[in-house]
């Protein structure tokens, strides 16, 4: 069952076309990765998904609602990481763990178990209970990735999840959405590591200059192009032209 | 409403951070510190003061003189001496002022020949209790000049009133403001007024200042430390996080304007019973003339002083979304500061309605101008004045909130950004 549908998406801005009409569509409890190069339009469209962003056309639903009309039921069911983003730097980890939750939570149980689980995730031990400031750019991003999964929600928007991260804590992160999704959670997450995407989703899609060129499974993709991985894959599909 | 008031909370928080509280803390023992000194100079210029006196006559009507000096508030130190050596010796000593008075002092004043008493003031720094000394001792001699020429016409023509022979015009004063009339002296009347109000603009200028920078720099650096993206995705109106950023900035700047209007008071407040006595006799006069304020005045005044604070708020909110970081965001409140700036030292310099047509549009044209004059139009009575002002800052806000409701709830608030190399706002 779709959670996600993405239909003939169209973004401009100004003169430019950052998205030529792009659909795709993300089930329950899959890990769908947007890979590209920069530009490509990977982060635009998950800016519109996050209702960042305004579509000029096209249409986004997601369990049923459509993002024109209820974004606010969007805000309610997805989370989202972007890629450059950062903690209030004032506050204690601990401190913005509990300040996001309560956005989410309805009453002071549900607030703790989202902590709970955001202090789990990020894995940053007794360093939660320094200020942000403090934090190195891994452990603003370990910080950032247990706010956006704490909340369990329907549907995780993850851009450049790994960005900034060491190798260590690369592959600590990949294993953390891995098993995050085997709660039944979806993820669409955005790289341009087409190595890392990879590793984690059960299909992607290839996208270039705003349009979508290919989607499948890693292997089919990988069959289909006769390629040993997705970046040969993505090298062929735009050689096809497609 | 929940997430409003969490929100709230969180943007407060982030307000009163170290910087602030030590600069307010600063700020009040500074003014503390100013207070102090200030009114010990006063205390001392109040007080008893020592001035050295030369007698060079030794008649009664010079120790007449002198007994006068002593009784008004003076202690005496009489000297003995060439008048050049009692000169240079007070130069060693902390006495300001030296009154000599001359040799022949009587024989003159008997002969109705002008004498010449010299006083000789040390000056070892700038001083309240420096200025005073000789201040008193100029209405001292000519309180005795007063009283001498008194006697001389009471001696040559006995039947007249010397005061009239001095002051043959005599001026009653009435004050006239729009229908309503009153005796009394036009000057004390708007000393009082003035003295009443030096405070206002003051406060209403920190208030809005306050305010705008602090909204200005929330946005400003939710955008530096890339929180805003984050806080645009969590389930709360871009209303209510645009509301709450002004909110907490209306009232932390509120709060700081309070601080710094106690401290200042702290230093400048004048004696209570000196300022009730000037102002007590004229409370009538400002009564009748109908230049006090009412509790409906003072309800009206909020109202106006609201509604150009919510103006602040909203063109900073506007600039701090133009804003990428910090730094812009200081540069871009430079233009707001100026537009403050303009109704404050108008209003303390000048007179807006005898301003030319095209200067008063101009002035009135800014909202926050409106409630520095709102008090004046309404004690004389300018009422139209005061209900347009109060009509323009309404829909000016409200167009401006819209405006940022609108900004908040696009792509503009991440998309908006001022290009200073190309001189233009991309929207």
């Amino acid at each position: 069952m779709a959670v996600l549908e993405v239909e003939g998406l169209k973004k401009n801005y100004g003169q430019l076309q950052a998205l030529k009409g792009i659909s795709f569509k993300v089930d329950q409890g899959e890990i769908f990765g947007l890979i590209g190069p920069n530009g490509a339009g990977k982060t635009t469209t998950l800016r519109i998904i996050a209702t960042l962003l305004t579509p000029s056309a096209g249409r986004v639903t997601f369990l049923g609602f459509d993002l024109k009309k209820n974004p606010e039921k969007f805000r309610e069911k997805i989370s989202y990481l972007p890629e450059e983003a950062g903690a209030y730097r004032n506050m204690r980890g601990q401190d913005y763990l509990e300040f996001m939750a309560k956005f989410y939570a309805s009453n002071q149980e549900e607030i703790k178990e989202y902590v709970s689980r955001g202090q789990q995730i990020s894995d940053l031990g007794v360093r939660l209970k320094d200020k942000v400031g403090t934090y190195s750019k891994g452990m603003t991003r370990k910080l950032l990735l247990g706010r956006a999964l704490m909340t369990k929600p329907a549907l995780a928007i993850l851009d450049e999840p790994t960005s900034g991260l060491d190798v260590i804590n690369s592959l600590e992160v990949r294993e953390t959405i891995k098993s995050f999704v085997k709660e039944g959670i979806s993820v669409l997450l955005s790289s341009h590591n087409m190595l890392e995407v990879e590793f984690l989703s059960d299909r992607v899609a290839l996208i270039d200059r705003g349009q979508i060129l290919d989607a499948g499974t890693p292997q089919e993709l990988k069959e289909k192009y006769q390629a040993p991985n997705l970046e040969i894959v993505f090298k062929s599909s735009v050689r096809s032209g497609l | 409403m929940k997430n409003f008031g969490h929100l709230l909370v969180k943007e407060i928080k982030e307000l009163v951070n170290k910087q602030l509280i030590i600069s307010l803390a600063m700020m009040i023992l500074i003014f503390s510190f100013i207070g102090n000194v200030t009114k010990k100079e006063i205390k001392k210029a109040v007080a008893k003061q020592k001035i050295a006196v030369l007698d060079l006559d030794q008649s009664e009507l010079s120790r007449n003189l002198i007994g006068t000096l002593n009784m008004a508030n003076f202690i005496i130190e009489e000297q003995g001496g060439e008048k050049e050596e009692v000169i240079q010796k007070l130069r060693q000593s902390d006495l300001g002022l030296l009154v000599v008075v001359p040799p022949g002092f009587s024989q003159e004043v008997a002969n109705f020949k002008p004498v010449e008493v010299e006083t000789y003031s040390y000056l070892r720094g700038i001083s309240i209790s420096g200025t005073r000394t000789s201040e008193v001792v100029k209405t001292l001699l000519n309180t005795t000049n007063d009283f001498l020429s008194n006697q001389y016409l009471k001696k040559r023509l006995p039947d007249i009133n010397p005061a009239e022979i001095k002051s043959p015009i005599k001026n009653r004063e009435f004050i006239i403001v729009k229908d309503r009339m009153a005796e009394g002296s036009s000057a004390a009347v708007i000393g009082t007024l003035y003295t009443q109000s030096y405070l206002l603009p003051i406060i209403l200028m920190m208030i809005i200042m306050y305010s705008s920078q602090m909204v200005i720099t929330a946005i400003a650096m939710e955008k530096q430390n890339k929180t805003l993206e984050t806080l645009l995705t969590v389930p709360i109106s871009r209303q209510a996080i645009a509301m709450a950023k002004m909110l907490a900035a209306g009232l932390i700047g509120l709060l700081s304007a309070a601080i710094y209007l106690y401290g200042f008071q702290m230093a400048f407040s004048f004696p209570t019973d000196e300022l009730s006595s000037v102002t007590g006799g004229l409370a009538p006069i400002l009564k009748q003339l109908g230049l006090t304020i009412d509790t409906q005045g003072y309800v009206l005044f909020g109202l106006s002083l609201f509604l150009a604070i919510l103006c602040a708020l909203s063109i900073a909110t506007v600039l701090g979304v133009l804003a990428e970081d910090y730094r812009t965001a200081q540069s871009l409140n430079i233009p707001l500061v100026f537009l403050i700036l303009v109704p404050y030292f108008i209003s303390l310099f000048a007179d807006i309605n005898t301003m030319s047509l095209p200067a008063k549009i101009l002035v009135l044209a800014i909202p926050f101008s409106h409630p520095f004059f709102a008090m004046q139009n309404m004690m004389f009575g300018h009422m139209g004045m005061f209900w347009l002002g109060l009509v323009y800052n309404f829909i000016f806000v409200t167009v401006m909130l819209i405006w940022t409701a609108r900004i908040f709830a696009t792509d503009r608030v991440l998309t908006m950004k001022l290009k200073w190399g190309k001189k233009k706002v991309v929207l």
